[in-house]
């Protein structure tokens, strides 16, 4: 399970922040959400939406051995393991770990989807498989 | 032929929808505009914006073919 | 607080630069809504009945609603509050973007500023840290240039507000810009802010909003978004925005030409939507939560000047400075638009204003002379370029317009009164009223002068009678207790006007988020109540009855139309009388405008009316009374 993005599509309206902080959190905070969007004013005008890749780097780096990838994909934190050390979120290339004070533990996206749900303009979307899967399984 | 209008809102209204909420099938003739389909179902074509179908947008002279779908867009104030 | 707001408030005190912070005051919340509501109530206690609008005792507001930020249709927009120095009166204006929210996600409801501050300041908030910090880096910048600086020097995360040079100088339809290119444009509360030397707001926050029920707000919400992304308007809505019924307003004779001349526009074809598509569009553009994305990102390309970056133009520029100035390239508009964005002044009071003035010159009453060697001629960007630089900076004969085509036709005189498209000093937004009585009645009853967005009724006259005027006025009358509901709570109306998103389901989502358990009667009620609030604080301010500010310029029943499908049509004199007849009956007020001790004291507001009492324009008791309910809901009739 992947998401894959179209960034020319995104028009920055953080749907997708709001229910993924709402799905996990059960509360309204677009910085509890597990991807960001980035947005380049005034040249050349453009939001990116940044959603996890599934590189592993985070499950390598992590001292804990705290997060570990399911069936699914998705790289899940093992919240009672993870110390919030933060080295995850600095080797992440995308920088789609996240911390927030209200947590002692950091946030990686579980591929639940909803954002891809909510998403109106097909910026983010549901995707099998990327051919880099296809390649690392062959 | 056969075209279905589709509306919303006050137009939705005005449009009668029989197929769903939104749409109503019209029974017309080839080559009339929409703007004279609508003067014959008794919508008055000044709260038509414009039309929108096929992913594109169209005046009220555009003529339809048989089995197209066609959105009316009723005009709106901005702020 | 579970109830949708963030809990703290905040009041700052310019002149001392003391910042209190205290909590929501719940209760007023729960009364006034919040946004417009609470800006109505705040200005009408704290600011003198003879303060000047940029002086120390008028009071700043920004307020959120109460759903703002909270999951809910374009949740995305914030309240600008002052007395407005261009009208006189109780000023509002509403701005999307992202700052509303933000400013809810660092815990707060409501910043009120007082006093003056002795230099240049910004606003800086990241959660509980709140400072007024030195702006003098960033006194005289563009507001888009400072929007860019200060996102460059705290985050980018941080969302800004900030005031252009217009704003610094004291012009008095100066906006407030933000996220490159939302305005709170009306009523000049960018005028108030720069007044106050205050320069921008920065502001970022990582709490959450609690709500009264979320699980139902989820579900509500999600249903809601599943079933508009099927809706047969969306999928235009998303592509082209509002700048194509500019050819719409054109074909059904309200697009204003040339000052309001005239209402069918030759050149259309150049400045509309497909050209705004076709040769400026970079990217559909969101507020907070909102998927219709009706913001149009777009660059301006116009040989041997810079390339620009802006959001628009929308309908209503593309219409005021479009063919209203006489314009032939959407370029020349685009570039336009982001001109008065960067000096930060209200694109539609803009168009109004350099319109009047191109009739001036057209006239002869103002001359190259005036004008330091320029023209003002119908269709000259470049003479437009110079133009609003005299005004932005008040140079010369600019700074008899940078006070509004009101102001400025009283010192130029020679009937020129006549044709300053305005009511009550504000300028009338991108539609024609003349052969649209509701729209023109729409106008001149608007708490805030000439705008368009308390009540529009151009399909109503169309449906109904262009040349008609009864009956009207009750519609008005329900549409600016509606309309002005989603400048109370801070969410935008196109999901209701557009998208078949119920006043019902807005409620219920209301009532999710709150836990207020309030019905959609008792919501109008709230807004007929501000409502009667900001016309008594209108009369007892401008010390006349309220009939007196309520007419539009002579142009509006004088002149014709002189061409197009409009050609020979117009409002009399006596409709004019009529419409304003019929309305102050339907409202519960006396015929000269005045709200009645009645009406008052049924919308609990018996304070207001000791008021206008004690100054004598309380209105006449009614014989009959008031009518039970105020405002009738237009329903379209079935073919």
């Amino acid at each position: 399970m992947r998401i894959k993005v179209n960034r020319d599509s995104c028009t920055g309206c953080r749907l997708c922040l709001q229910i993924c902080a709402i799905e996990h959190f059960n509360e309204i905070n677009p910085k509890k959400a597990a991807l960001r969007i980035e947005a380049k004013f005034p040249d050349p005008g453009k939001y990116r939406p940044f959603v996890c890749t599934q590189c592993s780097k985070c499950a390598e780096i992590c001292p804990e051995d705290a997060i570990h990838q399911n069936e699914i994909g998705a790289y899940i934190v093992d919240k009672e393991k993870c110390t919030n050390c933060g080295e995850c979120v600095a080797v992440c290339p995308v920088r789609v770990v996240f911390q927030h004070p209200d947590l002692d533990y950091v946030i990686i996206c579980n591929f639940c989807m909803k954002c891809t749900e909510v998403c109106n303009t097909a910026a983010i979307v549901e995707w099998e498989k990327m051919p880099t899967d296809k390649a690392r399984e062959a | 032929m056969v075209i279905f209008l589709k509306a919303g809102s006050e137009l939705r209204c005005r449009l009668k929808p029989d197929i769903d909420y939104y749409t109503r099938r019209v029974e017309t003739e080839a080559g009339k505009s929409i703007k004279e389909i609508l003067d014959d179902i008794g919508v008055n074509p000044a709260l038509v914006a414009f039309v929108y179908t096929e992913g594109k947008l169209k005046g009220l002279d555009y003529i339809p073919s048989d089995g197209q779908s066609i959105t009316l867009q009723p005009p709106v104030s901005g702020g | 607080m579970d109830n949708g707001l963030a809990g703290m408030a905040l009041r700052i005190n310019l002149t001392t630069c003391e910042i209190k912070r205290m909590p929501t005051d719940e209760k007023l919340f729960r009364h006034w809504h919040g946004g417009r509501g609470l800006v109505a109530k705040i200005l009408y206690d704290e600011v003198p009945r003879n303060a000047d609008p940029l002086g120390p005792e008028n009071i700043f507001i920004l307020s959120t609603g109460i759903m703002s930020g909270c999951y809910i249709p374009a949740g995305s927009k914030v309240e600008f509050g002052s007395v407005s120095p261009l009208t006189n009166g109780h000023g509002d204006s509403n701005m999307g973007g992202h700052i509303g929210p933000m400013l809810k996600f660092a815990g707060y409801d409501m910043i009120i500023f007082t006093g003056i501050s002795p230099k240049p300041v910004y606003l800086y908030i990241d959660n509980d840290t709140v400072e007024l910090r030195d702006a003098s880096k960033y006194w005289g910048m563009g507001s888009l240039d400072c929007e860019r600086q200060l996102k460059k020097d705290l985050g980018e995360d941080f969302e800004i507000a900030t005031i252009g040079p217009a704003g610094e100088n004291g012009v008095l339809f100066s906006c407030i810009t933000h996220d490159f290119g939302r305005q709170a444009g009306r009523t000049g509360q960018g005028t108030v802010m720069g007044s106050k030397k205050l320069k921008a707001i920065a502001v970022r926050g990582n709490h959450s909003i609690r709500v009264h029920d979320l699980s139902s707000l989820k579900k509500q919400v999600t249903a809601i978004i599943l079933r508009t992304k099927k809706h047969p308007n969306m999928e235009p809505w998303q592509k082209y925005g509002t700048a194509f019924f500019i050819k719409w307003s054109n074909d059904n004779a309200v697009l204003p030409v040339h000052n309001f001349q005239t209402t069918y526009y030759e050149d259309v074809d150049k400045i509309d939507g497909d050209q705004l598509v076709e040769q400026c569009l970079i990217t559909h553009k969101a507020c907070f939560g909102c998927w219709m994305n009706c913001g149009k990102y777009t660059k301006a390309v116009i040989p041997g000047k810079p390339v620009v970056h802006l959001e628009g133009p929308e309908y209503e520029t593309g219409a005021l400075c479009g063919s209203n100035l006489g314009m032939k390239d959407i370029n020349h508009v685009a570039y336009i638009n982001w001109m008065l964005d960067n000096l930060g002044m209200d694109s539609m009071s803009s168009g109004g204003v350099i319109a009047f003035a191109m009739e001036c010159f057209e006239r002869g009453l103002i001359t190259e002379k005036d004008l330091e060697g320029h023209t003002l001629k119908w269709g000259s960007v470049d003479d437009v370029e110079h133009f609003l630089d005299m005004v932005a900076h008040r140079r010369g004969i600019g700074d008899w317009f940078a006070d509004g085509s009101k102001r400025a036709a009283k010192k130029i005189g020679h009937g020129s009164e006549k044709f300053a498209m305005q009511v009550k000093g504000q300028e009338m937004s991108g539609y024609d009223g003349r052969w649209a009585p509701g729209m023109l009645l729409s106008y001149m009853t608007a708490d805030i002068g000439a705008h368009h967005n308390r009540s529009w009724t151009i399909t109503v006259d169309l449906a109904e009678g262009r040349e008609s005027v009864e009956g009207r006025a009750k519609i008005v009358v329900y549409l600016q207790h509606i309309r002005p509901l989603f400048d109370t709570w801070c969410i935008c109306r196109l999901f209701w006007g557009e998208v078949d998103v119920t006043l019902e389901e807005i409620v219920e989502s209301l009532n999710n988020i709150t836990g207020w358990g309030v019905t959609v009667d008792e919501v109008l009620r709230t807004s007929e109540m501000i409502w009667n609030l900001t016309r008594c604080h209108y009369v007892e301010r401008n010390r006349d009855n309220g009939r007196a500010f309520d007419y539009p310029p002579a142009r509006s029943w004088e002149d014709k139309i002189p061409s197009g499908p409009g050609k020979g049509k117009g409002v009399t004199k006596e409709q004019v009388e009529q419409m304003l007849d019929e309305y102050y009956a339907a409202r519960g007020w006396d015929k000269n405008g005045n709200p009645t001790r009645e009406i008052l004291e049924d919308l609990g507001l018996s304070f207001a009316a000791d008021n206008l009492d004690k100054i004598g324009y309380l209105g006449e008791p009614i014989p009959g009374g008031i009518p039970p309910i105020r405002g009738e809901k237009y329903k379209p009739k079935a073919f």
